[in-house]
Parts: structure tokens; C-alpha cells; sequence
């Protein structure tokens, strides 16, 4: 792609171009703009050109809403044995973002301990979204839980910013239905805006009674950078960049954002220009870049068209994979995509997507099917209950699916190891586990990953290979965080084999009689016969026992059970395991 | 290096007037910058300890080899973590029993392994060689056997991608012959009494037999885990005879 427009390289001169004493004029209004249909062009000068005024509307703590919990009640929500989300609830009492499971129960007993689902969190999240069209055509989902759109437009017919955060927060209300809260923010540029309203929901504090809705935070136009100038770096979520800031002593975005450009990009390279510009108050990539010819768009038809969401993630699969693939030709990324579907009976729903980074293939599957998911789902509620809104959800089957990068950048690129590769390496494995599902159904391609337990088979969990990105690292992959001691555990080395083909089995002491653990855990006589069936196995060494007595707070999973190793005459070894006085093979060495 | 060596005899030869040709050179030389690699030099770094069992000191890409014998999805990780590097992917079809955590023991990075379901009878061609184009490294335990028409097709893809797959029946099911087998055999178990301590080092014996280069029976004995590591050479056990008649050197033990 030859005529790429060069105002979107993100390099250091950018620098110049955020200054307002020394504009570039040449760069602002460039021949390439004149073509553009204008408003734009006719604010050339204001500092909105840098960033688009947008409005962020944040239902914070969603993934704990999605599962339906009332938020004065303690739950929260965790992956890899951490907190990833907690209700205002378990806040008070402590439970915080990135604690261990352990310490959150410790300091709040009942905590309800939900999973992360994240296509449920997007379907629920579906309805908001769709709110939001009725005010605007360009509403863009972040993810699940946050949901912008350009104010201009909206502002100027509601009659002012703060007529319009109200507006917002009325369409909305009924929409959650007591369920969730929701902030409103609203600055120049998505960053800004995000932390809009992310201070609107530290203004309006925790515990307060769930359903509520806290006042908008407004930041006037051009005020950003002084508005952002004062939050901590952190709120960069880069770690790596961030960790290194903090040591150079710059501790906030205010800091951050004296030093020049040229400087940041010498030193933190583009990665470090991008976070640059978020400190400054400006958006991450200049806002009108040319919308990308409409050829890059990809289209799947359904035949027959399908209610079924399979199908349509399968094609968002490969959609993606398509899109992706075109964009990379042309030295591409796409930050905003556009994902439209049209049913049979002739209606078209179409939304947008908005990723801080750039999409990834598989990130850009994922959202696809969050959409259709939700739409979907509207779709059979729609149908269950009568007088529905048209516009509420897809009516009849997918009939087309089409993804349009809506905003694309130049690549900066993902560097890819020296001979291909990490990257590569994985996007192979992907694609190959995405034909795998194909044939074998979605759940078929699982992954491991680390997960406390006693028992051999409980220290390892499979989870569905769709629900991960495999080319990058996986938090849960790696075994260091997993680190809370389990009283009770058979030290390794670890069986080769967990489960057995035999039923339950039988152990003699050395009169024939049964051995039994006693409540205490201690061994009554020592084993001296295995009987597998019919078979009689000599037992010529034995270790144990090691009683575990699991989750005694909880009569419906109580377990109490004892496990002892063996060694046959053969010299294999065995793990044993009594429960109410029947003996199992567990696992084989 | 010692490519870069001959690169530089061989233009100096020609520089020289001296156009004796390669085969003046050194024969080591000759080795290294000839064209075609045959395919006992493509060869997969196998653990130090087990490198004996092999023609040639590794596995051999493209092959199949059967593993059975207790322990043997432990010794079949270990034996591949360092062919698979750090980028390296394994794919596990089929066998719900294995224990990943004794795979992570020996090295395994849980982050590249994938776990397929058993696919149904007729597909696990398809399943096979879609999985042979991307992982380097494929685990097979099938419950019932291989049609011909499977095994032709995964045999054809591995050939062309030179991967490795690994049958953890010992190749019960596999229509056709592999190109090797190991057979694990544990001899004892240290650190277990009667009811004290537990299972801390295994001493195992493997055995090797195959067909063509890897026709001649071998073995190794081996500590997994052992003192030193999770998968290291251990010394044979002395048998009677042995102890007897004075093995080590006449001396009565």
C-alpha cells in the first residue's frame, strides 16, 4: 500500500505536531485531507484535532455483574487463583484486584467465588451497547464493561456535554436494571475519557448501595493533559514501561509527558511513543486517519443461514484470520473494527470494536464472537418475550458476516524471533487448533494450566484452547503462581499415569484382613496383599498414609480421604486412595 | 565454524592457482559443507542419559516410536524437552490418563503442550496430520487400532514435515512396524520403607529395539528421577553372577 498516509507513522516529530506554538500545517491539512469530507477539516486548529472528544461509559466490576450476583454481597471473580474482579461489596471488606484466592477468603469468608466467563460477560454487556445506538451510530465497545462514542454529534443535539452524560445515564438505568453501576466520563480522547470515568467511580466510593449512578466527570476540552498530569503512571498498564519510569523517578503522567518526544521514542521505542502520547492527553494514534478502502473488508455468507453460534465463530474464526492476513500484506494493523451481520430476513446490525493495542488475529475472533453471541442471544430473548424493538437484536438467522477494519495504523509490529519463531510458531498452532475444533467440536483442544490441589489430578486443570491466546504468555501456564502449600500433598515425583481402568480393589493385611485408616489417620494394620479383581499382588513396600480432609465447611463437596504409595512385587508403584473405606487405584508411577 | 572454515580453504584454494578440487581438503572439512545431509545427521537432541539407546546418539526426525512399560509417559517428556526448546509445541491425542504434572517435572513447559480429545475411529488421520504441520512433537495413545488408510496419510505427513510422533501403546494399535521401540522397566524404588518415607528415586531399565539402523537391541539404565535430576544415567545393577565371580576387578563384594 503505496499512498499509506504519512501523518499516521508514529515517530519522533510527532513531538511538534502536539505542540500547539509549532504546527506543521503541511501535516494537519495535507492535500490528503482536503479529499476528506470536512467537519474535521474546519477544526484544524483545535487541539480536538490531536484527539477525538469522547464520552466512556464504565460499568465497573462487570464480570462479577454478568454473573448476576447483587453487588452488596460478596463475590469475586478469578482467574489463575487470582482476583480479577470483586463486588463493592467484598471490597469493603478488603478483597482487592490481584490477591490470591486464600487471602481474599481469609478476609472475607462468604465470599462467593465465581469463574471468568468472558463470552457471557459480552452477551450481557450486548444490551448496553445496543442502548447506546439509539443516541448514536458510532458507539465503539472496548470490551465487556466499557463502551465509548464521539460526543461531537451528540453533544451539539442534546444541548452540551452535561446534557448529554445525563441523557446517557437515563437510556442506560433501565437497561441495567439495578444490576450494575455506571459511570460516565467524558474528555478529549479515549484515554482521557476512560480515566474520566474511572475517577467518577472512585468519586462516588465504594460501598455505596448497588444500582446507583454516581455523576459524570467532565473534562473541559483541551484540559486533558492537565487533567491526566496528576494519576500515577501505572495507569498505563504497561508494567515493563512503568516499572522503569518509576525508577527514573517520573511517577506520574504529568512528569511523564514534560519530557520531548524524541527522547521517549530514543529510549522506550515505539511502545514507549505510544504510552507518550496517552500521558500528553492525546489519543494513541492521530484520530482521522484515512478510513481504509472498503476492499479490506471480508465477508462470510452463510448457506444455510444459522441461529447457532458454532458456526459463527467459526467463520469469525476465519474471518480473522483473512482480515488479519490482508492487513499484515499491506503492513497494517486494525485498532477499530466494524463488525456487521445481516440476516436472512434482509436487517443489518452492525458495531464497532475499539482495542487500545492492535487486534490481534485472535483477539479480533474473539470480539466477533462475543458479538454474534450477543446478538443471538437477543435474538432468542427477543423471541421469548412479545412486542420487541426491532432494532433489539437479530431477528431470524445469520445470513453474512463481515468484518471492516474500521481504523488502521501502520504495523510497528510484534518483533518475531530470528528465525521465524515464537509468533509464527503460534500462529500455526492456532490455526491448526482452530481446524481441530472445526472437526472435533470446540471443546476438543485443551490447555493446561496450573491449578492448587492434593490429589495428582487436581494440580493441573484443562482448559479450552479457544478461551486463550497461545501466542502469548499465559499467566496460569506458568507453575510460580501457584505457590500456596497444600497440606497433605504427595511430594513428587509426580505418577506418570492419574486414573485406572480397574473399579475399587482390595487391601489385606497379612491375616487377610481388610486395612482401614483410622479417623485419625493412622494406619490400623500394615498392608501386605493388593487384589486387583481376581489377581493378587504382593505388596513389598508402602508409604503412608496421607490423610487429606477437604473442603469440611461445605457438607454437599465434603471429602475426606486418605492416599498411601506401594510398591508391588514387580516394582511398580502404585498410588492408593481410601474414601469410606473403599480402596481405589488412583494413580500409577 | 567449521563451515566457515572450509569457505575460506576454498577460496584460498582457488586464489592459490591451486584447483586441486574438495577433495584435497580435509575430510572433516568435506563433511561439513556437503550439499546433502542424509538422515542420521538430522538429528534430535535427546537427555545425555538416553542417548545410548540410539544409533546415533539422538532420535532421528520423521520417526515413530513406541513407548510402553510403567513410567513411560514421564520418560517419553523427558526425552523430548530438549528437541523442543523453548518454541517448541507437543501435542497430547487421546490419552486422558497421563499425568501433565509428571511431564512438567521432567522439564515440560505446560505453556506448549495442547491436549486433544480421542478422535472418533475414521478421523485420526485427519487429526494426526493436521496437528504433525504445526507441533513438532505428536503423543498418540489410541484405545482401538489404526485403519491402513490413517496410518499411510500420518506417515506421509511426518516424513514431510519431519516431526516425531510417539505411540504410548507401544505401538499396539499402529498397523505397520515402527521405527523403534522402548520398553521401560522399573527395578526399584528408593526412599520407601514400610510405612516410612516414600517414592523418591526410581531406578528403571529401558530397553531399545527397532528395525534398519536401530535394529541392534540396546539399553540404558537411568535414574527418573534420581539424586542428580529428574531423567540421569544411573550404573547397572550388578547382577549375581557378577557379584560372584568378581565383576569389579576380582575382588569379592
Amino acid at each position: 500500500m503505496t499512498d499509506m498516509p504519512f501523518v499516521a507513522m508514529p515517530e519522533p516529530d510527532d513531538a511538534v505536531v502536539a505542540s500547539p506554538k509549532a504546527e506543521h500545517p503541511w501535516r494537519l491539512n495535507g492535500p490528503r485531507r482536503e479529499s476528506e469530507n470536512g467537519p474535521r477539516r474546519a477544526e484544524a486548529a483545535h487541539p480536538s484535532v490531536l484527539s477525538t472528544r469522547m464520552a466512556v461509559v464504565l460499568c465497573p466490576d462487570w464480570p462479577v455483574v454478568a454473573w448476576g450476583v447483587p453487588l452488596n454481597e460478596p463475590a469475586a471473580v478469578f482467574v489463575a487463583n487470582r482476583v480479577v474482579s470483586c463486588s463493592p461489596g467484598a471490597r469493603i471488606d478488603g478483597v482487592r484486584v490481584g490477591q490470591r484466592r486464600r487471602d481474599a477468603q481469609s478476609r472475607c469468608p462468604d465470599l462467593a467465588v465465581l469463574e471468568q466467563d468472558t463470552d457471557r460477560e459480552a452477551r450481557l454487556f450486548e444490551p448496553v451497547a445496543a442502548a447506546l445506538t439509539n443516541m448514536t451510530p458510532r458507539v465503539e465497545v472496548a470490551g465487556p464493561g466499557l463502551v465509548g462514542f464521539p460526543t461531537r454529534g451528540p453533544s451539539r443535539f442534546f444541548g452540551g456535554d452535561e446534557a448529554l452524560a445525563q441523557k446517557v445515564q437515563e437510556t442506560l438505568t433501565p437497561v441495567l436494571a439495578d444490576r450494575g453501576e455506571l459511570f460516565v466520563g467524558m474528555a478529549d480522547g479515549v484515554f482521557a475519557a476512560r480515566m474520566a470515568a474511572q475517577t467518577a467511580s472512585k468519586i462516588f466510593g465504594d460501598g455505596q448501595l448497588a444500582g446507583a449512578i454516581g455523576q459524570p466527570v467532565i473534562v473541559p476540552s483541551g484540559e486533558s493533559a492537565g487533567f491526566l498530569a496528576g494519576f500515577g503512571v501505572d495507569v498505563l498498564e504497561l508494567p515493563d514501561l512503568v516499572d522503569v519510569l518509576v525508577r527514573l523517578g517520573l511517577r506520574t503522567l504529568g512528569q511523564f509527558a514534560e519530557i520531548s518526544a524524541n527522547d521517549v521514542v530514543g529510549r522506550f521505542g515505539a511502545e514507549g511513543l505510544m504510552a507518550h502520547r496517552l500521558a500528553r492527553g492525546v489519543d494513541q494514534y492521530p484520530p482521522d486517519l484515512r478510513r481504509p478502502a472498503t476492499d479490506m473488508a471480508v465477508t462470510w455468507l452463510f448457506d444455510p443461514p444459522t441461529e447457532r453460534i458454532d458456526p459463527c465463530a467459526f467463520a469469525a474464526k476465519a474471518l480473522a484470520d483473512e482480515l488479519h492476513r490482508s492487513l499484515e500484506e499491506k503492513g497494517l494493523a486494525c485498532i477499530r473494527v466494524a463488525i456487521e451481520a445481516e440476516t436472512e430476513a434482509g436487517e443489518e446490525f452492525s458495531r464497532l470494536w475499539r482495542h487500545e493495542g492492535t487486534l490481534s488475529a485472535a483477539a479480533l475472533a474473539e470480539r466477533a464472537r462475543w458479538q454474534l453471541d450477543g446478538w443471538l442471544h437477543q435474538a432468542r430473548m427477543g423471541h421469548a418475550g412479545a412486542g420487541r424493538d426491532p432494532d433489539a437484536g437479530v431477528g431470524s438467522a445469520i445470513a453474512r458476516l463481515t468484518l471492516i477494519p474500521d481504523e488502521v495504523v501502520p504495523a510497528t509490529g510484534r518483533q518475531l524471533g530470528f528465525w521465524g519463531g515464537r509468533a509464527e510458531r503460534a500462529d500455526d498452532v492456532s490455526r491448526t487448533v482452530a481446524r481441530l475444533q472445526g472437526i472435533l467440536g470446540a471443546d476438543s483442544v485443551r490447555v493446561p494450566e496450573w491449578s492448587g490441589g492434593r490429589g495428582p489430578a487436581e494440580q493441573i486443570r484443562l482448559i479450552p484452547a479457544a478461551a486463550v491466546d497461545l501466542g502469548e504468555p499465559r499467566m496460569g501456564a506458568d507453575p510460580a503462581n501457584v505457590n500456596q502449600p497444600w497440606p497433605g500433598k504427595i511430594p513428587p515425583p509426580a505418577p506418570a499415569e492419574v486414573g485406572s481402568l480397574v473399579g475399587s480393589v482390595v487391601v489385606l493385611d497379612e491375616v487377610g484382613e481388610e486395612v482401614t485408616v483410622s479417623g485419625r489417620g493412622v494406619m490400623l494394620n500394615d498392608p501386605v496383599w493388593l487384589v486387583v479383581g481376581k489377581t493378587e499382588h504382593q505388596i513389598m513396600s508402602w508409604a503412608g498414609p496421607w490423610p487429606a480432609d477437604e473442603r469440611w465447611w461445605d457438607p454437599s463437596s465434603h471429602r475426606r480421604r486418605a492416599r498411601m504409595q506401594v510398591v508391588l512385587e514387580d516394582a511398580t508403584a502404585h498410588l492408593l486412595t481410601v474414601e469410606q473405606q473403599e480402596w481405589t487405584i488412583e494413580a500409577t508411577y | 565454524m567449521l563451515l566457515r572454515d572450509a569457505n575460506i580453504c576454498s577460496y584460498a584454494g582457488v586464489v592459490n592457482g591451486h584447483a586441486t578440487g574438495l577433495a584435497a581438503l580435509d575430510p572433516r572439512i568435506l563433511e561439513a559443507v556437503r550439499p546433502t545431509t542424509l538422515s542420521n545427521e538430522q538429528l534430535l537432541d535427546v537427555p545425555e542419559a538416553l542417548s545410548p539407546l540410539f544409533p546415533w546418539g539422538g532420535l532421528q526426525r520423521g520417526w515413530q516410536v513406541g513407548v510402553s512399560g510403567p513410567g513411560a509417559w514421564t520418560l517419553t517428556a523427558g526425552m523430548m524437552v530438549p528437541s523442543l526448546g523453548d518454541e517448541g509445541w507437543m501435542a497430547v491425542v487421546g490419552a486422558p490418563l497421563f499425568n501433565l504434572v509428571a511431564g512438567a517435572e521432567v522439564g515440560l513447559r505446560m505453556d506448549r503442550v495442547l491436549v486433544v480429545d480421542t478422535p472418533p475411529a475414521g478421523q485420526w488421520g485427519t487429526v494426526v496430520a493436521a496437528l504433525l504441520e504445526a507441533v513438532q512433537v505428536v503423543v498418540i495413545c489410541p484405545s482401538s487400532s489404526i485403519g491402513n488408510r490413517d496410518a499411510r496419510r500420518i506417515a506421509a505427513r511426518l516424513r514431510e514435515q519431519r516431526g516425531t510422533l510417539l505411540h504410548l501403546d507401544g505401538g499396539a494399535t499402529w498397523p505397520s512396524g515402527l521405527d523403534m521401540k522402548l520398553t521401560c522397566q522399573t527395578q526399584e524404588w528408593e526412599g520407601i520403607g514400610q510405612g516410612n518415607g516414600y517414592l523418591r528415586y526410581r531406578r528403571m531399565k529401558v530397553e531399545a529395539a527397532g528395525r534398519r539402523s536401530a535394529a541392534q537391541p540396546r539399553s540404558v539404565s537411568l535414574w527418573m528421577p534420581g539424586p542428580d535430576g529428574p531423567l540421569t544415567a544411573a550404573q547397572e545393577l550388578a547382577t549375581v553372577t557378577e557379584l560372584r565371580y568378581g565383576a569389579w576387578g576380582g575382588e569379592s563384594p
